[in-house]
């Protein structure tokens, strides 16, 4: 085994080596969002911030919900996947502030959330599974080996998405 | 320090900052000493910048277990100020707040988070009090949030705020100290670019008197 790979902020990972794990830790509002591709075993993951992308610039980029889900299906087409056999699924978007009541204007957690249904609406994309919401942060992990997508919370078990 | 690297902090914010930041941090000391009812002192606070993703490094990982105290300033100006600290050394914290033997708290209930939040709330106020006064504005802050999770996570509160991952943040170190005991704590502020802007006015203007 390699390595842990840290999908850092607003980063993307792409990977079809069997030893990788993909890892995005400490998810708060932030989204972890996978696609897999099970025939060519192609797995790739972001690690999003902030809702939309700013009027059409920053193209692609993973730092934003909308541009990032873009940018992931158009690398792992090139990579030869079918985009109808992607196996897609997510983690994050938290509420941190949700138990403060200090308030719930800054909820960027739940907005990433909307964003990230709306893109894949969009694009025609099924999401298989999600484990979104609530206001405690997760590290997601995503096995290259077996696609396996594995969310952990703080003093809990890694559980299978 | 290398300059170049942080074109919004030049030398002479960074007096002013180390400054506003003394001034601050033994307003809360005092504070602290009239909440506990014994002497609490603190140490002059090391003032630095350093690049917002750093942070983690900082307090053991993204993963770590740590408490987040979370605040914002309203008014003139706009600053989010966050105190994280490893959960075993907000243990100890809490022991010195309530002038209990080192190790005696062992979980955080919610006497524990809300002396906590009042750590938060006084460093905050008596650090904007120190701004009001050096910039001749008016803020206040929001009552704490107080929350226990991974780095990672609390840290997301910032980013997501603050829009912006390449950013870099103001961390003062300060040292309490009780008697022998002493304890060593981080805090990160997070000014906006406009009050950036108004502490280098006020230190502009203060060159030229």
């Amino acid at each position: 085994m390699n390595d842990p790979i840290n999908v850092s902020l607003g980063e993307r990972v792409i990977s079809n080596d069997p030893n990788d794990i993909l890892v995005a830790y400490g998810l708060g509002s932030c989204l972890g969002i996978s696609m897999v591709e099970p025939t060519r075993r192609w797995c790739g993951m972001i690690h999003c911030v902030l809702p939309q992308r700013n009027n059409g610039t920053e193209v692609d980029s993973p730092k934003f919900v909308d541009s990032g889900i873009e940018g992931l299906l158009k690398e792992m087409v090139k990579r030869g996947c079918d985009p109808h056999r992607l196996v897609i699924r997510m983690a994050g978007g938290a509420n941190m502030l949700l138990a403060s009541g200090v308030s719930t204007t800054f909820d960027i957690g739940t907005r990433n959330i909307e964003s990230a249904l709306n893109t894949f609406q969009r694009l025609g994309l099924n999401l298989k599974a999600k484990e979104v919401g609530g206001n405690l942060g997760r590290t997601v992990r995503l096995y290259v080996a077996d696609a396996r997508m594995t969310v952990r919370i703080l003093n809990g078990k890694e559980l299978e998405l | 320090m290398d300059e170049q690297s942080l074109p919004n902090f030049d030398k002479a914010l960074m007096t002013t900052l180390q400054e506003v930041a003394g001034a601050g941090i033994h307003n809360a000391a005092r504070g602290f000493s009239n909440l506990v009812g014994h002497q609490i002192s603190v140490n002059q606070p090391q003032v630095k910048v350093v690049p917002l993703l750093e942070i983690p490094r900082h307090v053991g990982g993204l993963e770590n277990e740590a408490i987040g105290i979370y605040l914002r300033a309203e008014g003139d100006i706009s600053v989010q100020i966050m105190l994280i600290i490893p959960y075993a050394k907000a243990l100890l914290l809490v022991d010195l707040l309530m002038d209990v033997a080192p190790g005696t708290t062992t979980q955080l209930g919610s006497l524990e988070r809300s002396a906590l939040g009042e750590v938060g709330n006084m460093t905050a106020s008596f650090f904007m009090n120190a701004v009001a006064n050096m910039t001749g504005t008016s803020v206040r802050p929001t009552p704490p949030a107080v929350m226990v999770d991974m780095v990672g996570a609390i840290l997301d509160i910032i980013i997501a705020t603050s829009g912006s991952i390449s950013e870099n943040v103001i961390l003062m170190q300060a040292n309490f100290a009780d008697g022998e005991r002493s304890l060593a704590t981080d805090f990160w502020v997070i000014p906006d670019a406009l009050t950036l802007k108004l502490f280098k006015s006020t230190e502009d203007s203060a060159r030229n008197e």
